[in-house]
């Protein structure tokens, strides 16, 4: 069973370094996505696995089989990793037809023409792209591009298939479809999927873990929905979810009952929670001009409610989508984003009433960005 | 009904009585555009210049026009067949028609198959394997281009000469060992083939080392993982996907070498005749008719050739250039072989590049050619005539080289300021009035000269001097200077506009920015080192150029070049010294603009 075994991976270039001590397991059937900015060190990690990156260091495992370790100096060539790669521009050869592009690794494993014949036709049916069998790259759209990568990709039944940003290259109805069709694709290919993008909204739909990258340093490897709900730091709370979690700095103490309290610019509230943690102190040496600040309270959007009581605060913008609609909170200086269902207009500068709902609300150490506790925040009367 | 068809005639009405008046508005928005009056202004004139010249070779191919063409029998203005009959049909026509366009046709097939060959691999190599020392080779490969092409040949030929043939002197080879190779080696078709295949290698090279280099590495990649093998890889996908390239610069490469007049005329030594020398010697000898016969079969080869060129790089086939992320390519690991390849590559691109310089250095300081026991520094600073017996002083004294050395740097000046504004100016012009027919049609104008061979243009420019009573004047050098080199200026011009978007003009255009002052100020400083080389390219070509000029040079306007030219058979001395201060002031030039200015010759189009 195809299991992907990462272990200290790093790749350095020079003094420049790409991914930092890396690992994590893949297991089979599994629809991963490598998720972060720009520049984080996904792509590389997912062309060291398929091999087409030397790692500095290291070991990574497919299917049992070591296919690189840096200790024992085993570097198995791509071709013998049995893998298959979506390439971000699809990567088609120009001067081969449809038919050639799908028929060509086939070739190379010294399949018989019939079976060829056969299995091409069988993805195009699959990708409905028989009718192009034919033609040339350049005579394709880019949604069929896309599609005829994929036959190709898949055609040598691959038990591990890469994707580098696949979709990141179609129009915004198309992408949409597509993530569907990868779906069904994932269940019906019953192969492990590792799928590098930089849209968050792609890794949450698709995946059944997402591992969010940072610097070459991996920040946070669950499932998408704890991911979202239970983030390990700042970095990853900002990053997972649209609109963004609302950050406000805050101070933090126990009074003499045990009980929480927080202090967000002036506004008195208490924490439930039944994690334990230890309070954050200012490390020694650091200037801070808010020097009681400790805590970063992190709200969801659609868990700040305006309505009929809580803090006084009025409307900065609204941004309307029917479906749901955005409320920008103006608090002071502050600026909050709300989430609200349905269609609902508020005037500019209303003066509404905000408060917080249910017990998703997170405490973040201020200092280290670490994720303190979770849990309900009661406003004080 | 009625009512409605009252409305519609009245309307039609309105309308035809303000057609004028609708044309003049029209005109003066028209016109109000700069971009519209560059490019009405360069269609005529571009029109003129090269249509006109074109027309009147035609008719001169079946006109009467020297008192040495009369001997056939037939009056001073009349209009004959005749020339085209001796060349076509009479019993002549082998030798003086077939023969020469057969050698040259094999002449420049062989140079193409060398060029690609050397050019390409040392691309391969560079582009796709860890050899060593990339920076260096890349830097002396191009040189042999930079250098005029009759370098090599006379550096072919001061190698290889033994005292049984040619000028009867000895080369290095013979003074050093004493080894008499076959005149087949120095002189005739093998080595016109090897020294022009040598000259055109470096353009080989930067065409295909482009196409290699920016080929998307995924499409390599994507063939690894699917288990194709590293020969398979370059086989099946590399290949073919840099054919069209490899076709493209195989036609380029012929067409030039086709040609080509001063290698042939130094290599081919009385016994070796290609269409560019006979046409000169026909030229020479006064019968017109002929020699322009050959002057337009040149220019059908040169149209052929880009309408072959452009079916090749047009085709269905023909790649996507979406650059893929993959920055890093994966080099072919050579093991220890990096080396080996590294030393030998290094070793022969000096040979070539420096190895002329040295010999000419010494070729000029012999007191008998080739021998170098004699040395002397006469032929670089005797103020009395040297021993050659040809009443010339040391180099540095004679007056005919100073007037050439003027008359070229001129020339070249010029040239390349007309070229070179117009190439800017067409550029603009074209890339912000892109779509219509009237751009389509000065880019296509302007890069028509491209495909007429030095030679056949010059020869076409020769017949319409006497129509103007211009003559044989620098007037007219510069004019068909600045028109042969007008491709590759407008090619920089526009391509450096096509990077530039729209709006960064607009910008100004809404503060009020007048339209010289964009130009001068904005449009022109961001795409600094692609419209200088647009510059650089026409003044350099000029410096080594012989084959344009030499049909057109008259006693007073003596270019370098041409100089050259006439000491070549007769003083080697001389020459040799003359062709050293050539090569030594093109790449001077060269590399002080490309300091200054960090444009470089591998921009733009080269040929």
């Amino acid at each position: 069973m195809p299991e992907i075994v990462l272990k200290n991976i790093t790749k350095r270039w020079g003094n420049f370094v790409g991914v930092d001590n890396l690992s994590m397991t893949i297991e089979d059937r599994a629809f991963i996505t490598l998720l972060g900015p720009s520049g984080c060190g996904k792509t590389t990690t997912l062309r060291m696995i398929a091999g087409l990156e030397t790692p500095t260091e290291g070991l990574i495992t497919i299917d049992g089989v070591t296919v690189f370790d840096s200790d024992k100096g085993i570097n198995l060539p791509p071709q013998k990793r049995d893998v298959g790669f979506l390439f971000q521009n699809y990567a088609l050869w120009p001067h081969m037809t449809v038919y050639k592009n799908i028929a060509f690794g086939l070739e190379n494993l010294k399949w018989k023409k019939p079976e060829i014949e056969e299995r091409v036709d069988e993805l195009c049916k699959m990708l409905k792209i028989e009718q192009f069998k034919q033609r040339y790259p350049s005579e394709l759209s880019g949604g069929q591009q896309q599609r005829v990568a994929i036959a190709r990709t898949l055609a040598p039944r691959p038990k591990v298939l890469f994707m580098d940003e696949p979709l990141s290259n179609l129009d915004a109805k198309l992408r949409l479809e597509m993530r569907t069709e990868l779906k069904r694709l994932h269940v019906d290919t019953d192969s492990t999927f590792v799928y590098v993008t930089h849209d968050q909204l792609e890794a949450m739909t698709l995946a059944t873990k997402v591992c969010l990258m940072e610097t070459g340093v991996m920040q946070q490897y669950d499932p998408p929905l704890v991911t979202y709900s239970l983030p390990n730091n700042l970095f990853v709370a900002d990053f997972v979810g649209n609109p963004t979690m609302n950050f406000l700095d805050a101070k933090a103490e126990r009074d003499k009952n045990g009980k929480l309290r927080i202090n967000m610019y002036g506004i008195e509230a208490e924490m439930q929670t039944e994690d334990v943690f230890e309070m954050p102190v200012k490390p020694e040496g650091e200037e801070n001009a808010q020097s009681d600040v400790n805590v970063v309270v992190g709200v969801r959007p659609e868990f700040l409610e305006i309505g009929s009581s809580g803090i006084q605060a009025k409307v900065h913008a609204t941004l309307p989508s029917g479906m749901e609609t955005t409320v920008k909170i103006a608090y002071g200086e502050q600026i909050f984003t709300s989430v609200v269902f349905g269609g609902v207009d508020y005037a500019v500068d209303e003066q509404i009433k905000v408060s917080f709902r249910g017990n998703g609300i997170l405490l973040f150490d201020k200092f280290t960005g670490k994720r303190l506790c979770s849990g309900a925040l009661k406003l004080a009367k | 009904m009625n009512d409605e068809t009252n409305v519609k005639i009245e309307r039609e009405e309105s309308v035809k009585a303000g057609k004028w008046l609708k044309f003049r508005f029209w005109l003066k928005r028209f016109f109000t555009n700069p971009a519209n009056i560059i490019l009405v202004v360069f269609f005529v004139f571009l029109a003129f210049f090269i249509f006109y010249p074109l027309i009147t070779l035609v008719y001169d191919t079946f006109a009467v026009s020297s008192v040495t063409e009369t001997r056939y029998g037939v009056k001073m203005g009349e209009l004959t067949g005749l020339w085209w009959y001796r060349m076509i049909a009479s019993e002549y026509n082998t030798m003086y028609f077939w023969k020469p366009l057969g050698n040259s046709m094999l002449m420049s097939f062989l140079a193409s198959i060398i060029a690609i060959l050397y050019g390409g691999i040392v691309a391969f190599f560079i582009t796709r394997t860890n050899m060593k020392g990339k920076s260096i080779i890349s830097m002396i490969f191009v040189f042999p281009y930079i250098m005029p092409s009759w370098t090599l040949a006379t550096f072919w030929k001061n190698f290889w000469q033994n005292p049984d043939i040619g000028s009867g002197t000895g080369g290095m080879v013979y003074n050093l060992t004493g080894l008499k190779v076959p005149e087949g080696m120095v002189y005739g078709l093998v080595p016109c083939a090897i020294v022009l295949g040598l000259h055109y290698a470096p353009f080989a090279y930067i065409l295909i080392g482009g196409i290699l280099r920016n080929m998307d590495a995924n499409l390599e990649e994507a063939a690894t993982i699917l288990h194709a093998s590293r020969f398979k890889i370059v086989r099946r996908i590399t290949l073919p996907i840099v054919l069209p390239a490899l076709m493209s610069t195989f036609l380029l490469v012929f067409s030039s070498s086709m040609s080509a007049y001063a290698v042939p005329q130094y290599l081919g030594s009385g016994r070796f005749y290609v269409l560019t020398t006979y046409m000169k010697s026909f030229l020479n000898q006064g019968y017109y008719g002929q020699g322009y016969i050959m002057g337009l079969v040149m220019i059908l080869f040169g149209v052929a050739i880009l309408v072959a060129n452009q079916y090749v790089t047009g085709k269905r086939k023909s790649f996507t250039t979406v650059s893929g992320k993959s920055g890093q390519v994966s080099y072919i690991n050579l093991g220890k072989a990096k080396w080996v390849v590294s030393v030998i590559l290094i070793v022969l691109s000096i040979f070539f590049a420096v190895m002329p310089l040295i010999t000419f250095a010494l070729e000029s300081c012999c007191v008998v050619a080739g021998d170098y026991s004699t040395l002397t520094l006469q032929y670089w600073i005797s103020k009395t005539p040297t021993d050659a017996q040809n009443g010339l002083v040391g180099l540095f004294f004679e007056k005919q080289v100073w007037r050439a050395f003027g008359n070229s740097l001129l020339l070249s000046f010029l040239c390349a300021i007309i070229a070179g504004s117009s190439g800017v100016l067409i550029g603009y012009a074209v890339s912000r009035r892109r779509g219509t027919k009237l751009a389509k049609g000065v880019d296509s104008l302007a890069f028509l000269p491209y495909l007429l061979p030095s030679m056949a243009l010059g020869g076409a420019f020769l017949t319409m001097t006497t129509i103007f009573g211009i003559g044989k004047s620098f007037f007219i050098l510069v004019l068909v200077g600045a028109i042969k080199y007008l491709p590759m200026a407008s090619r920089s011009g526009i391509n450096a506009m096509l990077q530039l978007s729209g709006e960064i003009e607009e910008a100004a255009v809404i503060v009020g920015v007048p339209w010289w002052k964009r130009m001068v100020r904005i449009i022109f400083p961001i795409q600094k080192s692609t419209f200088i080389s647009g510059y650089l390219l026409p003044f350099t070509s000029c410096m080594r150029e012989l084959s344009l000029f030499v049909l057109l040079v008259a006693p007073s306007t003596t270019l370098m070049a041409t100089l050259l030219d006439e000491w070549m058979l007769w003083w080697p001395q001389s020459a040799n010294a003359l062709n050293l201060l050539i090569i030594v002031t093109v790449l001077v030039i060269n590399f002080a603009v490309n300091k200054l200015t960090g444009a470089s010759i591998d921009k733009g189009v080269g040929g």
